[in-house]
C-alpha cells in the first residue's frame, strides 16, 4: 500500500507491505541510525519520534504512519539540542559499542525537549526503554544531566 | 605522560553518536540473499531426511541445504588459538540434532520474509532419541551418548561417557591438610545459565568478490581465528578469504564463537551471491552461547586464627550440546579464582558434561564469575563459622605482592601453565578505599520497618591475556604530514581498544593523539591478532603497538642522528616536536618530510608481542542492599568497585568497563536466568522475560581506580574488562546475608528465593 | 516477521466492526500494536482503530471519567482529568506500564483487550468500578469491567470493538492506590493489587480490592472488600488488616509459572493488600498505623 509521511522534515511516499514494520521501512529508506535489537519492543535500539513521541519502531506497523511525522536521528543531526547531547555523551565516555546510542539519544531528546525541570530520576525513567549492555547507564545519565543543567541555566 | 592516562575522545564515538552506517548490517550489496535456519524441535534426534521440494517451489527461495549438502568436517566453533583446546565435536550441519534449536537446514531467499515462509514448508524426518537435560544425569548416564561420532578430537571420554572435559589438579595434599584443620567448611553453590545479551545480534554478510575471494563482513571478536576456521571447514585456502570486522555492537565473549559465519560462507560459495544471516533475539537466546551453569562445591580448611590451610573446589558444569570452551572456561573457574588465597594445599577438580541443552560458551569473565561467587560467598561462610570478621579473614589470606600463584604452573589454557608471580598489586589499597566508600562497619538504618540493610564484599582477580598463547601484531607507518597509520589485528567491539592503542602509539611517538589513524581487524590489511578475549587487548596488543611505534621512533632518530650529527638516543620526541641535544628542532611533520623526501625511507615498522606473564588485575567490590522482609525483594542501593588494572590508559573508558560489568554482575546476582523446561526448551527467549538491568535498576555506583605499575605491561597497564564482573554477585549475595541472615546458595537471588529463605529461617 | 496480508484503517467504530467481519481469514484490531506481533503473529489482516475517533479522554457532564480505548497510556499518565481522578491512581498505574516508548503507542483498550491475567491497567480500573462500552455495527452496549474478561486472552468481545471504559463520577474522590510487584523496574507483573476506598465520616463506605496476575482473569477480591466495607477506620487494627489481607489471598487462584510460584503470588496478594490499605488509610491522618509500603 502507498503511504505519505513527513520523514525528517521531507514529504515522503512509501510503498509498504501490510506486515512491514516502521523499523524495516526506515532502514530500507536508508535511515541506518535506527537499529534492530529485539523486534519485540523491549530494547529501544529502534526508538524514533512519531509525531514527536518516542516509539519503538519495531512494533509500529509502517502502514500506521500514513500522514504522520517521523523523525530519526538523521533528521536531528543539525539540531542544537541534539548536537549538545551527542557531544556530551561522547565527552563523558557514554558511547561504548554505540549500538543503543541513537535510540538513547532520541529518548533523551524527547525528554529534554519538554524543558526543565529534569532531574536524574526523570532521566532514568526516560531511559528505561533503552537497554544498554555496555555502560551500566552511569555515563549516559551523567551526560544527560549535564545537558539538562545547561538548559536549566539558559531557560 | 601526554596522552596515556588522558580522557581523549574515543576514536569512534562521534560517528557512533551520529548513527553513521558503521555496523555489519548497515551495508547492502546488490543481489543480496537472506538466510534463515530451520531449528530442531527435538532435544535429541537423528535427521533421517529433509524434503525441501515444497520450499524450493516458493517465490524467492533460492536454495535449501542440510547435512547431505555439506562435507562433514569436525571442528569447534570456539574461536580460539590453534590448536584449539575445545573438542572438535561440531559440524556445519549434522545428521543429529542435539538440542532444541540445533541447526537442521538452512534456507536462502530473496527476502527475509520469503526465507521465513519457506521454513514452514521443509519436511524433516526425525528419529527421536532419548535426551539428557540434567547435568547430574549426564555425569552418570552412559547409555545415552550425546556425542558418539567415530572421529572426535579432544572429547575427554569420547564414545564412553558424556564428559566433554575434566580436570583434576592438586598442589600440596588437601586431604591430609584438612585433617589438621581446626574447622572444615563445605558448601554447594549453584550458578545459573545467563546470556551475554549484546544489543546487536549476531550478523554476518558474505560474498564472493571479482577476484573469486570470499569476503565475510561480520560482527566478530576474532577475525583472524575466523579466517583460519572458515578455510578449514569450507575447504578453501585461507588466501581466498578476507574477514572484515566493522563496528561491533557488543560481544562480551558471545561473539568469540562462530555461530553464523560458516553458513553465510557456504551459501555465498554455493549461490555465488551475497548472503546475509542475522539472528533474531530469540535465536540469541536459543542458539548463541551462555555462561556455563555450574554447581560448585567448596571445601575450606582453616585454623582458629583464620589461617586458611586448604581449599578444594569441585565444579560440575553443563556445556550443553557442544563442548565449546568446555575445558577452558571451567579451567578458569579454578585457575583465575583460587589463587586469591594462595594456600599450600589446593585441589581443583571439574567435570564438564554434555547435555541436550543449548550451548554454553564464552561470556565475559569466562568461568571466573562462577568460581568467584562460590569462593567469595564461601569466605563469608567460613568467617561466620569461625566467628571471625569476614574482612579480616580475607586480609589475612589474600595474595600479596611477590606471591606466586600456586596453581599457575599446573593449570594453564587447557594444559600446563607458566609460573605466575604477582609483580604489581593494588589490592590492599583497593580494599581500604572500597571500605571507606561503602561505609564498611557502619550499616545505615533501613528506610522502613519491613526493610533490612546489609553490606557485602568480594575480592576478585583475573588475568591479562593468556600467558604464552595470546599475541598480536601492530604496524606503524609515518605519513608526510606527521600523521601515523596504525594498523592492528586487535578487535574493537565497543570496549574502546582502537582508542587505547592509538593513545599508546601517540605517546610512544610523542605526537598528538589526533595524528593517529587507526585501522583494525581486517585480515587482508592488518597484522594478526588473536582477537578480543581473555582481557588481552590493552596488555598484549598494546605491547605490540608500543614496540612498533618505538621502532619507528628509532628509525627517525637514526635518520636525524646522521643529519644532526648527534647520538640517536639523545633525540627527544614530545608534543609533536622532535628535538636534538643542541638546539635542533623539527615538527613531526618536518621530520616526516625529511625522512620521506631527503632520506628517502618510509618510517614504518611491524612488531609482534606475546607475554609469558598474565598479570592479575584486582578488584575489591562492595554492595549495600536493602531487603524487603515480606516480599523478598532486594534493592541494590549502592555498589563500590575499587579496581587495580595497572596504569590507567583512559580513565573514563576503564570506569565504563567497570560500570557496565557491575550492571551485568547485578543481573547475575538478582534477576538474570535463562530458564529451560525439562526438554531443554528455552522458556525465556526475549527481553520480556529475560531481564537485563535498565537505567532504573542499576545502583548508585562508586568506581575507584587504584593504579599500579605492572612491570610487564605497556606503560604499566594490566587488563580491566573482565575482573569487575566477578565480584558483584558474591558481594550482593553476601550483603543479603548480612541484612537478613539468609544465605542464597543459588543465584539469581530472586525475590521469591529470598522470600523462601526467610520463611525457612523463621520456621 | 509479521505475515500480514492486509492493513485496514477504520474511521469510526461501526466501520471497524464491519471491516473486521468482512474477512477473509483471521483478523485483529490494532491500536498501539506493541503486543501485536507477540500475541497475534498469524493474522491475515488487522483493522487499525487509531483513527476511529475513540482516543479521547474526557469528563462526562455526569462527572464520569471516560477513557477512549485508543487513548495511549502516555496520555493517561499526563492527562489532567486522569491525574485529578481518585488521587491520580489511574495515571500512576499507566506510568508503571512498559516504558516511555511503549506508552507512546500502547493503549488502554489494547491492554484490556489482550486480556492477559497480568494486564497492567485492569486492577486499578476494576477497583474504580469501570464500565466497558462495546460497539457492534449497529448498536453499542455497556457492561461492568468485571464481566469483560472471560479467560486468559479471552474477552466477551468476539469480533466487536471496545470503544472505551468509564469510571463513575462518585469514585473521583475515592482514595485509590495500586502496586505492581515485578522482578525489575520495568517488567510484566508477578502480582498486582489495586485498592480503592470510599471514606466518609471516619468510616469506609465502600471498598474495592482488585488483583492481577493471580487468576485466569484480573479479578475482584469481594470477600475482603465486604470485610472492610462499613468499618470504622479507627477500628481497623493490624489484626483486622491481617485478616482482610489473608482473605484476599484466599480468594485468588494463582498459577505456578516460570516467573513465580502460586504460593509466592498468593502470599504477595496478602502483603500488598495490607500495605495498600494501610497506606491509603494513613494518608488520611485519621489513624496512627505506620505506613508500610
Amino acid at each position: 500500500m502507498n503511504i505519505s509521511l513527513n520523514l525528517n522534515g521531507t514529504a515522503t511516499d512509501w510503498e509498504v507491505a501490510p506486515g512491514q514494520t516502521l523499523l524495516q521501512a526506515l532502514r530500507a529508506s536508508g535511515a541506518f541510525s535506527v537499529k534492530l535489537g529485539c523486534e519485540t519492543g523491549d530494547c529501544g535500539s529502534c526508538t524514533v519520534l512519531l509525531d514527536g513521541q518516542p516509539v519503538n519502531s519495531c512494533v509500529v506497523p509502517a502502514a500506521r504512519v500514513n500522514g504522520s511525522r517521523v523523525t530519526t536521528l538523521e533528521g536531528l543531526l543539525g539540531d542544537d539540542l541534539m548536537i549538545r547531547l551527542q557531544t556530551e555523551l561522547v565527552e563523558q565516555g557514554a558511547v561504548q559499542c554505540g549500538y543503543c546510542i541513537p535510540g538513547m539519544l532520541i529518548s533523551l531528546y524527547a525528554l529534554l525537549k519538554q524543558g526543565p525541570p529534569i532531574d536524574e530520576e526523570t532521566i532514568r525513567h526516560a531511559l528505561t526503554g533503552n537497554l544498554c549492555r555496555c555502560t551500566g547507564y552511569v555515563k549516559p545519565v551523567e551526560a544527560a544531566r549535564a545537558v539538562a543543567a545547561v538548559l536549566e541555566e539558559t531557560s | 605522560m601526554k596522552v596515556v592516562g588522558k580522557n581523549v575522545i574515543k576514536i569512534d564515538a562521534f560517528k557512533l553518536a551520529r548513527g553513521e552506517p558503521v555496523f555489519t548490517d548497515d551495508f547492502t550489496r546488490q543481489g543480496m540473499l537472506y538466510a534463515k535456519v530451520l531449528r530442531s524441535p527435538h532435544p535429541h534426534a537423528r535427521i533421517l531426511n529433509v524434503d525441501a521440494a515444497a520450499a524450493l517451489k516458493l517465490d524467492g527461495v533460492v536454495d535449501v541445504i542440510w547435512h547431505r549438502d555439506v562435507k562433514a568436517i569436525p571442528h569447534t566453533r570456539a574461536g580460539q588459538s590453534y590448536p584449539e583446546p575445545s573438542p572438535y565435536d561440531t559440524l556445519i550441519l549434522s545428521p543429529k540434532a542435539r538440542f532444541i534449536g540445533d541447526r537442521v537446514a538452512v534456507v536462502v531467499a530473496e527476502s527475509v520474509a520469503q526465507a521465513i515462509a519457506a521454513l514452514d514448508h521443509i519436511v524433516v524426518d526425525y528419529e527421536e532419541l532419548p535426551a539428557l537435560t540434567d547435568m547430574d544425569q549426564s555425569l552418570t548416564n552412559s547409555e545415552i551418548l550425546i556425542h558418539e561420532e567415530p572421529d572426535p578430537r579432544g572429547i575427554s571420554e569420547a564414545g564412553m561417557t558424556n564428559i566433554a572435559a575434566r580436570i583434576d589438579k592438586q598442589v600440596g595434599d588437601v586431604e591430609a591438610a584438612l585433617k589438621e584443620c581446626d574447622l572444615v567448611v563445605t558448601r554447594d553453590y549453584h550458578l545459573p545459565r545467563v546470556q551475554a545479551s549484546h544489543i546487536e545480534p549476531h550478523i554476518s554478510i558474505a560474498w564472493v568478490d571479482e577476484d573469486d575471494r570470499l569476503i565475510v563482513r561480520t560482527s566478530t571478536q576474532v577475525p583472524f581465528h575466523l579466517r583460519r576456521m572458515l578455510a578449514r571447514i569450507l575447504e578453501i585456502p585461507e588466501a581466498r578469504i578476507r574477514v572484515i570486522k566493522p563496528r561491533v555492537g557488543g560481544g562480551f565473549g558471545d561473539k568469540q564463537e562462530l555461530v553464523v559465519e560458516d553458513l553465510v560462507g557456504v551459501l555465498a560459495l554455493r549461490t555465488g551471491r551475497p548472503v546475509r544471516l542475522e539472528f533474531t533475539r530469540e535465536e540469541e537466546f536459543v542458539a548463541a552461547r551462555y555462561r556455563h551453569p555450574q554447581r560448585v562445591t567448596m571445601t575450606t580448611g582453616v585454623m582458629k586464627d583464620g589461617t586458611i590451610v586448604a581449599n578444594r573446589m569441585y565444579v560440575l558444569a553443563d556445556t550443553g550440546a557442544y563442548g565449546s570452551h568446555a575445558l577452558t572456561v571451567q579451567g578458569n573457574t579454578g585457575q583465575k579464582v583460587l589463587p586469591m588465597y594462595p594456600v599450600a594445599n589446593i585441589h581443583f577438580k571439574m567435570d564438564c558434561v554434555y547435555t541436550n541443552n543449548p550451548i554454553s560458551g564464552a561470556f565475559r569473565g569466562y568461568g571466573a564469575p562462577q568460581g568467584c561467587f562460590a569462593l567469595e560467598c564461601h569466605m563469608d561462610e567460613v568467617a561466620r563459622e569461625l566467628g571471625m570478621d569476614r574482612l579480616e579473614l580475607r586480609k589475612k589470606n589474600h595474595i600479596k605482592l611477590g606471591d606466586t600463584d600456586p596453581l599457575s604452573a599446573k593449570l594453564g589454557e587447557g594444559k600446563e601453565g607458566l609460573v605466575r608471580v604477582v609483580k604489581s598489586t593494588g589490592l590492599e589499597k583497593a580494599i581500604e578505599l572500597g571500605c571507606e566508600a561503602i561505609g564498611w562497619g557502619n550499616k545505615r538504618e533501613p528506610s522502613a520497618a519491613h526493610l533490612k540493610r546489609g553490606l557485602g564484599m568480594a575480592l576478585a582477580m583475573q588475568g591479562s591475556g593468556i600467558a604464552g598463547v595470546d599475541w598480536g601484531g601492530a604496524t606503524v607507518k609515518l605519513n608526510d604530514d606527521g600523521s601515523v597509520n596504525l594498523s592492528v589485528g586487535a578487535t574493537d567491539i565497543g570496549q574502546g581498544s582502537d582508542t587505547v592503542l592509538a593513545q599508546m602509539c601517540a605517546e610512544e611517538l610523542g605526537i598528538p593523539y589526533e595524528k593517529v589513524i587507526i585501522l583494525s581487524s581486517d585480515t587482508d590489511l592488518t597484522p594478526f591478532d588473536v582477537g578480543a578475549y581473555a582481557s588481552s587487548t590493552t596488555y598484549i596488543s598494546g605491547g605490540a603497538v608500543v614496540k612498533a611505534a618505538a621502532e619507528v621512533r628509532g628509525q627517525l632518530a637514526g635518520v636525524l642522528g646522521s643529519h644532526w650529527e648527534c647520538e640517536p638516543e639523545d633525540i627527544v620526541f614530545s608534543d609533536g616536536m622532535v628535538t636534538g641535544p643542541g638546539d635542533q628542532s623539527m615538527t613531526i611533520a618536518e621530520v616526516a618530510l625529511f625522512a620521506l623526501y631527503k632520506a628517502m625511507i618510509q618510517p614504518m615498522a611491524t612488531a609482534s608481542h606475546m607475554s609469558n606473564d598474565s598479570p592479575p588485575p584486582f578488584a575489591a567490590q562492595f554492595a549495600e542492599v536493602e531487603v524487603d522482609t515480606e516480599t523478598g525483594q532486594v534493592h541494590l542501593c549502592r555498589f563500590v568497585s575499587a579496581v587495580d588494572c595497572g596504569t590507567v590508559i583512559h580513565p573514563k573508558m576503564v570506569e565504563g568497563q567497570i560500570e557496565g560489568a557491575v550492571a551485568q554482575g547485578m543481573g547475575y546476582a538478582l534477576f538474570e536466568e535463562v530458564l529451560l523446561d525439562r526438554t531443554g526448551r528455552v522458556l525465556t527467549p526475549d527481553f520480556l522475560d529475560y531481564k537485563i538491568a535498565s537505567s532504573l535498576d542499576v545502583p548508585e555506583m562508586v568506581t575507584i581506580l587504584v593504579p599500579t605499575d605492572e612491570p610487564t605491561g605497556p606503560y604499566g597497564a594490566k587488563a580491566a574488562g573482565e575482573v569487575p564482573i566477578d565480584g558483584p554477585a558474591p558481594a550482593i549475595v553476601n550483603a543479603i546475608c548480612d541484612a537478613v541472615g539468609v544465605r542464597m546458595f543459588r543465584i539469581p537471588a530472586t525475590a521469591e528465593r529470598v522470600w523462601r529463605g526467610l520463611k525457612e529461617e523463621t520456621r | 516477521m509479521w505475515k500480514l496480508q492486509e492493513y485496514r484503517i477504520a474511521t469510526n467504530p461501526a466501520e471497524a466492526v464491519a471491516l473486521m467481519r468482512k474477512g477473509p481469514g483471521k483478523g485483529a484490531y490494532i491500536a498501539g500494536g506493541t503486543d501485536m506481533l507477540l500475541e497475534h503473529p498469524a493474522c491475515d489482516f488487522v483493522v487499525d482503530i487509531n483513527r476511529a475517533g475513540i482516543g479521547d479522554v474526557a469528563r462526562t457532564p455526569g462527572g464520569d471519567l471516560f477513557l477512549g480505548a485508543a487513548a495511549t497510556l502516555q496520555e493517561l499518565v499526563g492527562n489532567e482529568f486522569v491525574t485529578g481522578f481518585a488521587g491520580g491512581a489511574v495515571s500512576m498505574a499507566a506510568s508503571q506500564c512498559g516504558n516511555r516508548p511503549v506508552r507512546s503507542t500502547a493503549t488502554v483498550g489494547g491492554n484490556l483487550c489482550n486480556a492477559l491475567p497480568s494486564a497492567d491497567m485492569a486492577p486499578v480500573l476494576l477497583a474504580l468500578d469501570a464500565t466497558c462500552y462495546i460497539a457492534d455495527e449497529d448498536y453499542q452496549e455497556s457492561l461492568p469491567l468485571t464481566d469483560f474478561f472471560v479467560g486468559p486472552r479471552l474477552t466477551v468481545l468476539e469480533d466487536r470493538l471496545l470503544v472505551g471504559v468509564a469510571l463513575p463520577g462518585e469514585c473521583a474522590g475515592w482514595r485509590c492506590a495500586s502496586h505492581k510487584l515485578t522482578r525489575t523496574a520495568e517488567d510484566i507483573s508477578l502480582v498486582q493489587v489495586a485498592v480503592a476506598l470510599g471514606v466518609d465520616d471516619g468510616r469506609i463506605q465502600e471498598a474495592r480490592i482488585a488483583l492481577g496476575a493471580v487468576a485466569p482473569v484480573p479479578m475482584r477480591a469481594s470477600l475482603a472488600e465486604t470485610m472492610l466495607t462499613g468499618q470504622e477506620i479507627a477500628a481497623i487494627t493490624p489484626d483486622v488488616m491481617g485478616d482482610v489481607a489473608a482473605i484476599a489471598a484466599g480468594e485468588c487462584d494463582p498459577l505456578d509459572d516460570h516467573r513465580a510460584s502460586a504460593e509466592y503470588r498468593r502470599d504477595m496478594v496478602s502483603v500488598l493488600t495490607r500495605r495498600l490499605v494501610t497506606r491509603i488509610l494513613s494518608d488520611d491522618g485519621d489513624n496512627s498505623q505506620d505506613g508500610a509500603a
